[in-house]
């Protein structure tokens, strides 16, 4: 009962105190309004592409590039024809056109200002697709010329580009991606209050008072835990369903799962912050050394910016940040439905929080009072 | 019975002793006065007493029950005030009151009847809705007692409850302790404020360096410097008295300065008073009064431990 007792203190001083419900709720909530709004390009999947402009040169004998101008139009590209007047090249150097063609019984050459360009890419993909059918249909001529209209006329062969997305619908927009690592974020900064659990106490003599009383170090140390645990269960809960209404964000259709992972890594954060403050003599110590573990992880979690395939070192680093394996296990569940994903984080978070927790308690053992 | 039985206790901080073979008794229904400059054992075995310390030899029993065999029963028979306030100021002073009484086991309305009863003891039912941050010094002292009592304890340990308060709440608390007493409560009680223990206690026990050197009920205490008289001399500015020259004069046993009173501490049997006059003349210190007073604790203090109970 006494365990009951001093977790609902807990509870109730954590809802009451505005620093704290604005830092659990009100922080997160903002950072995600923030970060979502102004990274929302980096997480945009589609790229518009104005028009293209491209001059040519025809020499060949046949129609077949003429053919090809007719099929472009449809995609945006005109074709104009070079004058004698004009130098293609030039034109193409000056920008004043995307790209110039010459097409010769030789093959066809493309110049474009810069080949990695969008619209360089653009231009080759179209022209390779024609020179491939082109080529296809110098094979058919060699080999039997009757089949060759059969050939081109069956199916739907006007696209010389086909893009295909993979699951074009299940990418996380800024909001849902900034909802997921703010509050894998939020939740480690719960080791900041944690640390100050006994401390406070300390500082404030009331340890002295609760030691005084017929209660055990261990339902301290349990009632604290908990308490805190819940306090810091209950904000994620309240994170999730503000983002989800405000922001749209989305949680996928796990929620319980998620929550499960979210609420081990609650139980690391809050080890995490018992531990290092019994490890420390200082009680400004440990919010330091949090502090900056926090922010290490936070940044190389990919909670300010989204870190794609690290490599090397960077990815050595990044892995060693909890919040890595938080936010990758989350995506999984929530995008990918991969429930295995789950397992590495639970199993760090778990185990982490078993080192700390363990410290934690054989320095209560030993040490006099709390 | 006695509520208190400490024997042959001892504590250890490194090579530092800080309580040393120290045995004590304490009966039901005393009010029991340590009195101990800082750094005399006091606290350390005071925290002992409550549980905060662990000793490295020796007994305590509170209530005729071993406290380390026996923790949870003598912790429910206690009461502990410590010297610094013990009290959350982000719970009002209701809160703060119910948290630690719920720590003894209360419940439901018997809970909140001794809650009630408590802040009623101390005179802050009107502000049980109050968080402490809006309270005075002796108002949050006061609180911090009550936190103490709500589950009425057999044995408090009051460890300077009056400390950095006003007069009036200071007699409140006095009153208080008194009434505490009245009810059955067996208090001890510590103070740099001799005149307190002097007022409330009925018995009194003097600690230094971790020995208990005099104990006794006051007049006892008088008794043991029957030899020695008090001379309290005005001077007109203490900047220039010289302690250890006036020490030097034969007779003089202790000798300590408050403000423009000399106070010196000398033996009965040696007529020295021409010679601590002439003193004081041949340093140019010009003098406004002598007066010679019966002894009372503070000079049975500074001539047992030769320090002043505020001294640091």
């Amino acid at each position: 009962m006494n365990i009951l007792n001093i977790a609902w203190k807990g509870i109730k001083k954590d809802f009451r105190d505005t620093k704290t419900l604005f830092f659990m709720l009100a922080f997160p909530i903002i950072l995600i309004l923030v970060l979502g709004t102004a990274l929302s390009n980096t997480f945009t999947t589609s790229l518009p592409v104005d028009d293209l402009h491209v001059l040519y040169k025809d020499i060949t004998k046949g129609g077949s590039f003429q053919q090809f101008i007719t099929v472009a139009e449809r995609s945006g590209i005109h074709f104009k024809k070079v004058t004698d007047k004009m130098d293609g090249k030039r034109e193409v150097k000056q920008s004043t056109y995307d790209g110039y063609v010459e097409v010769t019984e030789k093959g066809v050459q493309l110049y474009v200002n810069n080949s990695n360009s969008i619209k360089g890419n653009i231009l080759q993909g179209m022209l390779s697709a024609y020179v491939d059918k082109y080529n296809i249909a110098s094979e058919i001529m060699k080999a039997d010329p009757e089949k060759l209209v059969a050939a081109f006329t069956t199916g739907d062969q006007r696209d010389f580009i086909k893009e295909t997305s993979l699951n074009p619908n299940k990418q996380p927009g800024s909001m849902d991606y900034y909802a997921i690592v703010i509050t894998t974020m939020i939740v480690l900064y719960g080791a900041m209050s944690a640390s100050s659990l006994i401390v406070s106490e300390r500082v404030r003599r009331t340890a002295d008072r609760l030691i005084a009383a017929p209660v055990r170090k261990s339902e301290i140390f349990i009632g604290k835990v908990l308490g805190s645990l819940v306090s810091n269960g209950l904000s994620v809960i309240l994170v999730i369903l503000f983002s989800k209404l405000l922001f749209n964000a989305n949680w996928g259709n796990h929620l319980g799962l998620v929550f499960i992972v979210l609420l081990t890594e609650v139980v690391l954060a809050v080890s995490i912050g018992i531990g290092v403050s019994f490890l420390t003599k200082t009680n400004t110590a440990p919010q330091v050394i949090i502090m900056l573990f926090i922010q290490l992880s936070s940044f190389f979690g990919g909670a300010y910016f989204k870190i794609e395939n690290p490599e090397g070192i960077f990815k050595f680093i990044t892995d060693l940040s909890p919040l890595t394996w938080m936010n990758s296990a989350m995506t999984k569940i929530i995008y990918a439905n991969d429930f295995a994903a789950a397992i590495p984080a639970i199993s760090i978070n778990l185990i982490g929080a078993f080192l700390f927790l363990l410290v934690a308690i054989i320095s209560l053992q030993r040490r006099e009072g709390l | 019975m006695n509520v208190l039985e400490i024997k042959n206790l001892t504590k250890k901080f490194a090579d530092f002793i800080a309580v040393d073979n120290m045995s004590l008794s304490v009966a039901e229904g005393e009010i029991f006065g340590f009195l101990g400059a800082n750094g005399a054992g006091k606290s350390t075995t005071i925290n002992m007493i409550a549980g905060l310390l662990r000793s490295n030899d020796g007994a305590i029993s509170i209530l005729g029950k071993n406290t380390a065999k026996h923790s949870r029963f003598t912790k429910m028979n206690l009461g502990m005030v410590p010297q610094d306030l013990a009290i959350y100021e982000d719970m009002t002073a209701y809160e703060n009151v119910k948290f630690f009484a719920g720590l003894y086991g209360l419940r439901g309305a018997e809970l909140h009847d001794r809650v009630v009863e408590a802040l009623e003891f101390v005179g802050l039912q009107d502000k049980h809705k109050s968080y402490p941050n809006s309270f005075s010094g002796g108002m949050k002292r006061r609180l911090n007692i009550a936190c103490a009592i709500a589950h009425r304890p057999k044995l408090i340990i009051m460890d300077e409850p009056t400390v950095g308060i006003d007069p009036q709440s200071r007699n409140y608390i006095l009153t208080s302790v008194k009434k505490l007493n009245e009810m059955g409560c067996t208090i001890i009680y510590t103070s740099h404020y001799m005149e307190e223990v002097e007022e409330i206690c009925s018995r009194i026990a003097i600690i230094d360096h971790g020995k208990i050197i005099a104990e006794g009920t006051k007049e006892q205490l008088k008794s043991i410097i029957t030899n020695t008289k008090d001379l309290w001399i005005e001077v007109k500015t203490s900047e220039k008295v010289n302690i250890q020259s006036i020490k030097e004069i034969p007779g003089v046993e202790a000798v300590s300065v408050d403000e423009n009173f000399i106070k010196i501490n000398s033996d009965t049997g040696v007529n020295n008073l021409n010679k601590i006059i002439e003193h004081f003349i041949n340093s140019q210190i010009e003098i406004r009064s002598v007066q010679e007073k019966a002894p009372n604790l503070e000079t049975v203090f500074l001539t047992l431990t030769g320090r002043n109970l505020r001294d640091q």
